[in-house]
């Protein structure tokens, strides 16, 4: 997969939920350009163009980023703060993604410029539906605004 | 004629020697022809020097100008004698008073011979006259003054006499006035005669009082024994008050302990509202997994699996689905532990309407619903539409599987608080576990009678505890359940 089609980046550090997200999205025929990296300094490297994706074309960005908070290292929230901060990534839609409702960095989310949020439901189906949802809002009802 | 001669001689003499008189012969036409010592002494001239020159010399420069040895020495010719006075002046230039006699002289045949001069220096007498005349002068003026000051006195004298007169009209209002005061006197004796009576009254009163007074003294030996009786009072007192403080300072140190229980109760708390959503965020991950994966597998592969090996993935879905439920609650639940209430008036009837309606969104039920109008309360909205959210969702729920499930909702004031109940006719309880309904993950059912996590009425116990009210229930087996919260009118 070439980076420059880059519709989707899923930044997941659980393999288990990456693999439901990405079915998920696959049901709705919107998997085939996606990149899953599995940490937030992983994901700021592919976005910025540096460490190991040094050189990395960066006026490629991806359509729609999907976050999980909770991650070692860099953590969402750091991620969402450094992409929504910097002009040449804050209109990228991030979508972030949480094991709980109650998590107390939702709002913290809102306040930094996340789009949406999802709380992975314990229920497949539900699960399904709601990433299959957000994933087609953003890649094909909103037109970003780059 | 000789002895005449020497008469003669002699009395030439006589006339040379006199020192206060000048007496001088002058010509016909005014020219000096002999000297005496007197004239040298008034006028300054020796004989030698003033024989000869005309008698112009002795008059002052004004009288020259005007004439006047002319008309002198004219006048005494006409007259045969001419007496003046006037200013002359010496040989000095300095000037005196002359007094002159100018006397025409005839020879015996008669013929005009010329004049004889005699005059006296009067000065001193002059001066003393002038003297004489300013102090007149100053005599008249003084006189005028006192004319004038007599005047005015005469005038003041008149203001005076007037004043006078106006004094005596006063004096006579005086005399008037002195009769008043001597009559007011008199009044006054009257008065002080009755004082003496009056104070001999008060002297009375006096001996009463020191009758009273040395009661008053046994009084106060009475009071200073009371007194010493107080203080030893006191001493005790004072003793008593330092074991209070020391019973104080005990207490206080108390309550600083219970503070610092109290800091690390709080500590521990948060700690534990921590530990529980982190344990159940992390719960739930695994959790998706299982439920996702078997899903997976029966998506891919169900066809593969005979009629059990579907079931039991079934049971394993719907295990981890309940446990998704259980940890919600367990979250819901813990999170009210660290919400603040904030109390607000609240349309109770409204309040259940919109329950009634979301619960209807996922449970169809045929309960006949009977709501009599409810009170208005006071309290945390959100947390409010808990409680009855969870109440009425267990009063369907236990009385689904009766025939004709009704559930009544009612709400009483008793003055204090507004007591809200919950009835159902459904399954009921056995009243011996009433204490056990409202613990966490207390149940009184089995799932496979009635659903459910055991966290509802827990939540609504501790929601009502933090608005201040009470939570109860009366319950029989298969005649229904009643459940009651009450909360504080403010």
């Amino acid at each position: 997969m070439k980076n420059d089609e880059v519709e989707i980046l899923l930044v997941e550090d659980n393999p288990d939920d990456a693999e439901m997200t990405i079915r998920a999205l696959r049901k709705k025929n919107l998997s085939n350009n996606i990149i899953h990296l599995n940490d937030g300094a992983v994901a700021l490297d592919f976005i910025f163009g540096t460490g190991q994706y040094e050189g990395r074309d960066i006026s490629k960005k991806p359509k729609l980023i999907m976050l999980d908070l909770k991650m070692p290292k860099v953590s969402g929230i750091e991620v969402l703060e450094k992409l929504k901060s910097k002009d040449s990534t804050k209109t990228i839609p991030v979508v972030v993604l949480t094991s709980s409702k109650e998590d107390p960095d939702i709002q913290k989310c809102y306040k930094l410029g996340a789009n949406s949020y999802i709380v992975k439901p314990v229920d497949f189906d539900a699960f399904q539906n709601t990433i299959a949802e957000l994933g087609l809002y953003w890649l094909l009802l909103n037109q970003p605004i780059i | 004629m000789k002895p005449l001669q020497q008469d003669d001689d002699l009395f030439r003499m006589l006339v040379e020697r006199v020192k206060d008189y000048a007496i001088f012969m002058v010509d016909t036409t005014g020219y000096v022809t002999s000297w005496n010592e007197g004239a040298e002494n008034i006028k300054g001239y020796t004989a030698d020097e003033i024989i000869g020159k005309h008698i112009s010399v002795f008059y002052t420069e004004e009288d020259i100008k005007s004439g006047e040895p002319e008309l002198h020495l004219k006048t005494a010719k006409e007259k045969g004698r001419f007496e003046n006075e006037g200013w002359r002046a010496r040989k000095d230039g300095s000037r005196f008073w002359e007094e002159a006699i100018f006397t025409a002289l005839y020879n015996t045949e008669g013929k005009f011979k010329g004049y004889s001069k005699i005059t006296r220096d009067l000065t001193e007498r002059k001066r003393a006259e002038e003297k004489l005349r300013d102090a007149n002068k100053e005599l008249a003026f003084q006189n005028e003054v006192k004319e004038k000051r007599a005047a005015e006195l005469i005038i003041a004298n008149k203001e005076l006499a007037f004043q006078n007169e106006e004094k005596e009209k006063r004096a006579a209002e005086l005399i008037i006035a002195n009769k008043e005061l001597t009559f007011q006197n008199e009044e006054k004796e009257k008065r002080a005669a009755e004082l003496i009576i009056a104070n001999k009254e008060l002297a009375f009163q006096n001996t009463e009082k020191e009758k009273r007074a040395s009661e008053l003294i046994i009084a106060n030996k009475e009071l200073a024994f009371q007194n010493i009786e107080k203080e030893k009072r006191a001493g005790e007192l004072t003793s008593a008050n330092g074991k209070l403080k020391k019973g104080e300072d005990a207490i206080r140190k108390l309550n600083k302990e219970l503070e610092v229980n109290l800091t690390q109760i709080i500590d521990v708390n948060q700690e534990l509202e921590a530990f529980s959503y982190s344990v159940s965020h992390d719960l739930r991950a695994p959790l998706r997994a299982i439920n996702g994966y078997a899903q997976m597998l029966e998506e891919d592969y169900g066809k593969s699996l005979n009629a059990e090996g579907v079931r039991k993935l079934g049971v394993i879905m719907e295990n981890a689905k309940k446990m998704g439920l259980l940890i919600d609650d367990l979250l819901t639940f813990s999170r009210l532990g660290r919400k603040q209430v904030q109390k607000s008036p609240i349309n109770m009837n409204k309040l259940v309407e919109s329950v009634l309606i979301e619960i209807s969104k996922t449970i169809q039920y045929k309960t006949t619903l009977k709501i009599t109008e409810l009170k208005p309360a006071s309290g945390d909205y959100s947390l409010l539409y808990q409680v009855m959210m969870n109440l009425i969702s267990n009063a369907l729920k236990y009385s689904s599987k009766v025939e004709t499930p009704l559930i009544e909702l009612a709400s009483e004031d008793n003055g204090e608080e507004i007591i809200y109940s919950i009835k159902d006719n459904g399954a009921g309880f056995d009243m011996r576990y009433v204490d056990k309904l409202f613990n966490v993950f207390q149940r009184l059912h089995t799932t496979a009678e009635f659903e459910g996590t055991g966290v509802g009425l827990a939540i609504v116990q501790r929601i009502i505890k933090k608005h201040g009210g009470k939570v109860w229930a009366k319950g029989e087996i298969n005649k229904g359940a009643e459940f009651y919260f009450s909360l504080p009118k403010k």
